[in-house]
């Protein structure tokens, strides 16, 4: 499932999946603007039919929050 | 609901589009009260579909006013075609949107007034300034109000304050040229409110339309851009069978087709009425199908639930001949090129024909239940312009007209003959807020008999007619078939004392072959010889499609001289006599 994740994310940020790691934040991803970390939230409420709390979504500052997040929600992320 | 890709799709879509790569170009600034991204990134992959390069510009996060305001902003040196001016209800209620019962009922007018003023106020300085068109949004209403359902037993309320607002808005914008209301409030009607607004979204971002509904926002400003470049369809051509009523009228006979008040016969007449009502705003019907000509024809005239009447088609195509023949039939018949058709029929075979044949025309999939017919073509988006004119409304008649004078044409011995019998009146008329949206329409869509295909919008036209050097009129045309409305426009610059230069000369397609040109060119030529003016000149431009008036000019006594065509005024110039001339 990490991957599915992984493959939002780089299509949501225009980014070579390869370049993705738990670390990545908007300092090393170019395209993760405020914006676009909205969209990207909302591509993950849709693909894994999760609804995230407002603390949720301003808590997320790396990849690893939104792990974080979704296995709070009951998502099975297999690391 | 048609079913839409996700923003994110969109916004990457749009990062890898060549904008410039199609000959449609068009340049739209967005302005907003709240936060829109994506809108801008949507609009152009959806217009880079329709083989449109859309390039935009979009302003800061609420900094319309200082946008508008200031005369050297980003904004105005963007220079747009299309600017859109997208408002909600919150940013212009402020404070009065959650508490709108802490003033009276009178204050609450009082605002709407002032927010109305300041906004008309923006919009004449916008309009000072730039040559775009301005499209503003007006607002939606929000279920909440404090009052709860106390609401509607309460004078002048929350609700009522912003009903008030877009009507008087709408008021004040009816005539002021080239600015123009897009129907939020409508827009949220047709979506709902629980699903285009969304808290989190609003508070996260303030983004007051959730992401996965601006694709749909962008798809309701298409029209504006189609009606920009001139692109509106001008005729649907429809199929019979399985089209305008169930099953085939060859196989199932006249009591056998699915036609009357009971489902699924009820999907049909739904149908026809959507295009009937298309048909009274000037998109014409015509029909092509494959059938034997007596027992469609006869479902047509005598079917008691047939909506759409003989006389609604401009033309009909009943026989066994090739789809594609026949449209090219209709296409010379009524005078339109392919590019203004759209084709409506249930066969895949003949679509594809169609498709495969004249790429140019609008061939969309069917579904296979006729109740979603009507949805399919308001879907397309290609019917809209920015304003309806009275020959729109007119045009169905006037084609059914144009028939008769073929007949009649027919029936005479040669051309000249025909023309005496016609009748024809040529009335010159002026500029005014009546004619200019029309002229402005025929600069945009005529493309055959057109000197030099300058498209011009309202606002040029505008500018035009204030222009002492410039004499701008417009034609209207009758004959005694009927009134062709205003079918002809002259645009002449006055570049000295000596010499006039033909800048636009155009006659629509429905009042082609009639020598009304000549009438047009008669009034020009007398104005000039009262302005002791020594020479006319034109240029014509060629286009693929202007090759009727390629004549135009050596046939009315124009010689070539430098690069231009050059008519000398010493030299008299007739009208036929069965032409009459009048000036308004």
């Amino acid at each position: 499932m990490s991957e599915k994740l992984f493959k939002i994310i780089s299509k949501v940020m225009n980014v070579d999946f390869n370049d993705l790691n738990d670390e990545s934040n908007p300092s090393t991803i170019p395209n993760w603007t405020s914006f676009n970390g909205y969209v990207l939230l909302y591509e993950l409420e849709t693909n894994f039919n999760v609804k995230f709390s407002i603390d949720e979504a301003m808590d997320v500052k790396n990849i690893a929050d939104i792990k974080r997040h979704l296995k709070n929600h009951g998502v099975i992320l297999n690391d | 609901m048609d079913n839409e890709e996700s923003l994110s799709k969109y916004i990457l879509d749009s990062e890898k589009l060549e904008i410039s790569n199609f000959s449609k170009k068009i340049k739209i600034a967005f302005l907003s009260s709240f936060t829109i991204n994506g809108l801008s990134e949507s609009l152009k992959v959806k217009c880079s579909k329709k083989q449109i390069s859309c390039n935009t510009y979009v302003s800061g996060y609420n900094q319309y006013n200082q946008e508008i305001l200031d005369n050297k902003s980003k904004l105005y040196s963007f220079s747009p075609d299309i600017t859109f001016l997208i408002l909600d209800t919150r940013s212009i209620f402020g404070n009065l949107f959650h508490f709108p019962y802490s003033v009276t009922d009178s204050e609450r007018e009082n605002f709407v007034n002032e927010k109305i003023t300041e906004i008309i106020n923006l919009i004449n300085t916008f309009n000072d300034i730039s040559k775009s068109k301005l499209v503003i949004t007006n607002l939606s209403l929000p279920h909440y109000s404090p009052h709860g359902i106390a609401e509607t037993k309460t004078n002048y309320s929350f609700h009522d304050a912003i009903i008030d607002f877009n009507k008087k808005l709408k008021e004040k914008i009816l005539n002021i040229n080239s600015v123009y209301v897009f129907d939020f409030f409508k827009f949220i009607i047709k979506y709902g409110e629980n699903n285009v607004f969304n808290f989190q979204n609003y508070l996260f971002g303030d983004i007051k339309i959730s992401l996965d509904y601006i694709p749909y926002l962008a798809n309701e400003l298409i029209p504006y851009v189609i009606s920009f470049l001139g692109l509106t369809k001008k005729c649907i051509v429809v199929d019979l069978d399985n089209t305008l009523w169930g099953g085939i009228v060859g196989e199932d006979g006249f009591n056998g087709i699915r036609l009357g008040p009971q489902p699924p016969g009820n999907a049909f007449i739904e149908f026809q009425k959507y295009l009937k009502a298309l048909s009274q705003r000037g998109i014409l019907l015509a029909i092509n199908s494959k059938n034997n000509f007596d027992d469609a024809i006869q479902v047509i005239r005598e079917h008691p639930s047939m909506i759409l009447k003989e006389s609604d088609f401009s033309c009909i195509k009943i026989n066994w001949n090739n789809k594609a023949s026949n449209m090219s039939e209709i296409s010379d018949e009524l005078n339109i090129g392919l590019e203004s058709f759209v084709f409506f029929d249930d066969d895949p075979v003949n679509r594809e024909l169609i498709k495969e044949n004249m790429p140019e025309i609008t061939t969309p999939d069917l579904p296979h239940d006729p109740s979603l017919y009507s949805e399919v073509i308001q879907s397309l988006h290609d019917f809209s312009t920015f304003q309806i004119t009275s020959e729109d409304t007119q045009r169905g008649q006037m084609y059914l007209e144009e028939k008769q004078r073929s007949k009649s044409q027919n029936s005479s011995h040669d051309i000249s003959e025909f023309l005496k019998t016609l009748e024809l009146e040529v009335e010159i008329k002026k500029t005014n807020s009546f004619t200019i949206p029309r002229i402005s329409q025929l600069t945009l869509k005529t493309n055959q008999f057109n000197l030099t295909t300058k498209r011009y919008q309202e606002k040029q036209i505008q500018k035009f007619s204030e222009n002492k050097n410039i004499l701008i009129n417009c034609a209207q045309i009758k004959d005694k078939f009927g009134d062709n409305g205003i079918t002809g426009v002259f645009i002449v610059e006055k570049i000295n004392s000596v010499e006039w230069l033909l800048d636009t000369f155009l006659l629509s397609c429905r009042v082609m072959g009639r020598e009304a040109e000549k009438a047009m060119l008669y009034y020009i030529i007398k104005q000039a010889k009262k302005n002791n003016i020594k020479k006319l000149k034109a240029k014509f431009i060629p286009t693929p499609k202007n090759k009727p008036i390629e004549d135009f000019l050596s046939n009315s006594q124009f010689y070539e001289e430098n690069g231009f065509w050059i008519y000398d005024l010493e030299k008299p110039f007739n009208i036929p006599e069965f032409l009459t001339l009048k000036e308004e």
